[in-house]
């Protein structure tokens, strides 16, 4: 099988090249991480970043034939040869497959990815009801790849200002935490013309992500609920008024 | 958020009005100059045209401000830029209301 390989090694090479790989497949090599794999035990300088291969770690995600998408999840067979490797765009590269993603976890750090409840811990845990449980759906499962935030054009013009739909995706999962009670800062935290309203809805990102989850919603309903809790703080301000009268 | 939603609002009252205008027009059928006069003459039909121009600059002054703020880097040339298209939007409107009042 063909494949046409993103090459570059800063400390080497003065800038990136394609390097073609023509490889004989094993019949148990299904995935397009089998054939790296393969493509590695001719070449060894050829670096990518694995762990899990099954879709659970995020490690090996990479432009593959123009899309991004997870290497170890990906069928070799539905697959157009050459097939062509690239790492993700819009990250600056570490060497060949690999990115340099701090930029990513800066973003998504930003966002507080963890539960702030300021309650006393109780004896066993934190209960929801299956309802409020059920609001995290297609959230919680994100593995942060980064496919989707690299496949973003606002993310590619403004990636130290815009949070992106990974990070997003996260603050959303945090807003719809019923144990969390941070909601207000959450939202109070996206308020700027980049962090949050970059996203001008193109939906690359669902387009990409190998888990089938949707940013864009996510998006859509952190902007719902800065409308809603406008006006709400509109309302009060009122009947406060009204009040004082 | 405010810069937001006035780009979804401006763009609903845009939607609705050309929705309107078409069936406006396919129901009068304004052709030929007395005809055509008649109908875009009623107070109220140049007064939502000119919301309509409003929303329509509004909406293109958000979209080309985030135009530049994406790709022009250099503060000094994207103010510039901003305020050409600031004082052309402003002329436009002055523009379009001459127009509609004049008819």
């Amino acid at each position: 099988m063909k494949f046409s390989v993103y090459r570059y090694n800063p400390d080497v090479d003065k800038k990136p090249y394609m390097q073609d790989y023509d490889i004989e497949l094993h019949d148990e090599d299904h995935m397009l991480l089998d054939a790296l794999i393969r493509i590695k035990e001719h070449d060894d300088t050829l670096s990518l970043r694995k762990s899990c291969r099954e879709g659970v770690c995020g490690s090996d995600a990479m432009n593959i034939n123009g899309k991004n998408g997870l290497a170890c999840i990906t069928k070799l067979i539905d697959l157009a040869e050459p097939v062509v490797l690239r790492p993700m765009p819009g990250l600056p590269v570490i060497r060949d497959l690999v990115v340099d993603m701090t930029q990513f976890f800066e973003h998504y750090n930003s966002v507080k990815p963890y539960l702030v409840n300021n309650d006393p811990l109780p004896e066993t845990e934190r209960l929801q009801s299956p309802e409020d449980r059920a609001k995290l759906d297609g959230l919680y499962e994100c593995i942060l790849c980064g496919a989707c935030t690299t496949s973003c054009p606002s993310f590619w013009w403004n990636p130290d200002k815009f949070v992106g739909p990974a990070g997003l995706l996260q603050a959303n999962r945090f807003i719809m935490d019923s144990r969390d009670q941070a909601t207000e800062e959450r939202l109070e935290n996206l308020e700027d013309p980049y962090r949050l309203y970059r996203c001008h809805n193109i939906m690359n990102c669902v387009e990409v992500c190998p888990k089938k989850l949707n940013p864009n919603a996510a998006i859509a309903n952190i902007k719902d609920l800065k409308i809603e809790r406008a006006r709400e703080t509109k309302t009060t301000k009122k009947q406060i008024a009204i009040k004082s009268i | 958020m405010r810069l937001w939603l006035s780009q979804r609002l401006t763009a609903v009252i845009m939607a609705v009005y050309i929705v309107l205008l078409i069936i406006l027009l396919a129901i009068q059928q304004p052709v030929g100059f007395d005809v055509w006069h008649a109908f875009v003459s009623p107070g109220w039909f140049r007064l939502i045209t000119f919301l309509f121009f409003i929303s329509l600059f509004i909406h293109a002054w958000l979209g080309v401000s985030d135009v530049f703020q994406d790709y022009i880097y250099n503060l000094k040339l994207r103010a510039y830029l901003q305020m050409i298209v600031d004082i052309l939007l402003v002329v436009y409107l002055v523009w379009v209301s001459f127009i509609l009042w004049n008819i």
